[in-house]
């Protein structure tokens, strides 16, 4: 007997194997897939153990729900959207869902921030961790599951508007972390 | 930074997937849960039919039973409490019969036979 290769193949023919019951072509897509998912999770503010466990009941959603995928759209973020619309449903059912200005960073995890990073650069999984809960939320959802401003008001059932000015807000605040690092090479050099 | 290049650039950054050094056991342990999902999803296919087999099994003694009843009851002109009577009587020796006997004995083994493969398979799976 030899020795089963996994099975390769884009990303649709993968799905439809998967849809005839090939657990094989499955696991292949969750090997694709499984970290961009993970992080995604992440980056929407759960914790480590949460985000895989979503992760992993994403996939076994996503394996029930396989033969709805036929290709508009890449798998990956077909899978990002069920993944996220997971999490949502957990943070509303632990009533943790709160878009309130005042909950922003603390100092000590802006401290954290930078002293775990000796260079003083701040990635975007270090940046994300400076926005406000809903902030964070709009921006991974926007930018990170590809959700349409309204498709995410409608997930997080806020207006629109909230969204908007979270997203706004969210990327002023990233803009400023994320550019910190070259602006300060622009200084050294200058200096 | 204009405001398009720099959500052109933040989408990027979200799109690289972030590389996790427990990725294969990540890996490992969904096709675990794919396999056990599966394994269940068989089990309880393999009951449902064992379950479908005997219920079947089961009409087809009865439907014989009733069969049996509305000869009786063309045939006499005796009361309904009289035809009811001799009915179970004849169902009764339909069951002690030695085909009607056979009968039940090889759907109760078919099914028997059918709980056995759906229980190996089962426990191939896990």
């Amino acid at each position: 007997m030899g020795i089963e290769r996994p099975p390769t193949g884009h990303d649709v023919e993968l799905a439809a194997l998967a849809a005839a019951g090939d657990r094989r072509a499955y696991g292949e897509l969750v090997r694709r897939h499984g970290s961009a998912v993970r992080g995604l999770l992440r980056r929407m503010g759960a914790d480590p153990t949460a985000a895989d466990d979503l992760a992993q009941d994403a996939f076994m959603v996503g394996f029930e729900q396989v033969a709805e995928y036929r290709g508009e759209g890449t798998f990956g973020g077909w899978i990002k959207k069920i993944a996220a619309r997971l999490y949502l449903r957990r943070v509303k059912r632990e009533a943790r869902l709160i878009f309130s200005d005042a909950i922003e960073p603390t100092e000590e995890v802006m401290a954290r921030d930078v002293s775990r990073d000796a260079a003083n650069r701040l990635d975007l999984d270090e940046a994300l961790k400076t926005l406000s809960r809903g902030e964070r939320l709009c921006v991974s959802l926007c930018y990170g599951a590809d959700w349409s401003h309204g498709e995410t008001a409608e997930a997080l059932n806020i207006p629109i508007g909230t969204v908007k000015s979270h997203v706004k807000r969210g990327l002023d605040k990233l803009r400023a972390k994320l550019a910190r690092p070259e602006e300060g090479a622009r200084r050294e050099a200058h200096g | 930074m204009a405001e398009p290049d720099f959500e052109a650039q933040l989408s990027r950054m979200f799109a690289e997937a972030p590389s996790f050094p427990d990725a294969p056991l990540f890996n490992a342990q969904m096709e675990a849960k794919l396999d056990r999902g599966w394994a269940i999803r068989r089990m309880f296919i393999a009951a449902a039919g064992t379950a479908a087999g005997l219920f079947a099994a089961f009409q087809i003694l009865s439907s014989r039973f009733s069969s049996e009843i509305s000869q009786l009851s063309r045939t006499s002109g005796h009361n309904l409490q009289g035809e009811i009577d001799a009915g179970v009587a004849k169902f009764n020796a339909v069951l002690t019969s030695s085909t009607s006997a056979e009968a039940l004995w090889l759907a109760a083994g078919l099914a028997v036979v059918a709980l056995a493969f759906a229980v190996t398979r089962a426990v191939e799976e896990l």
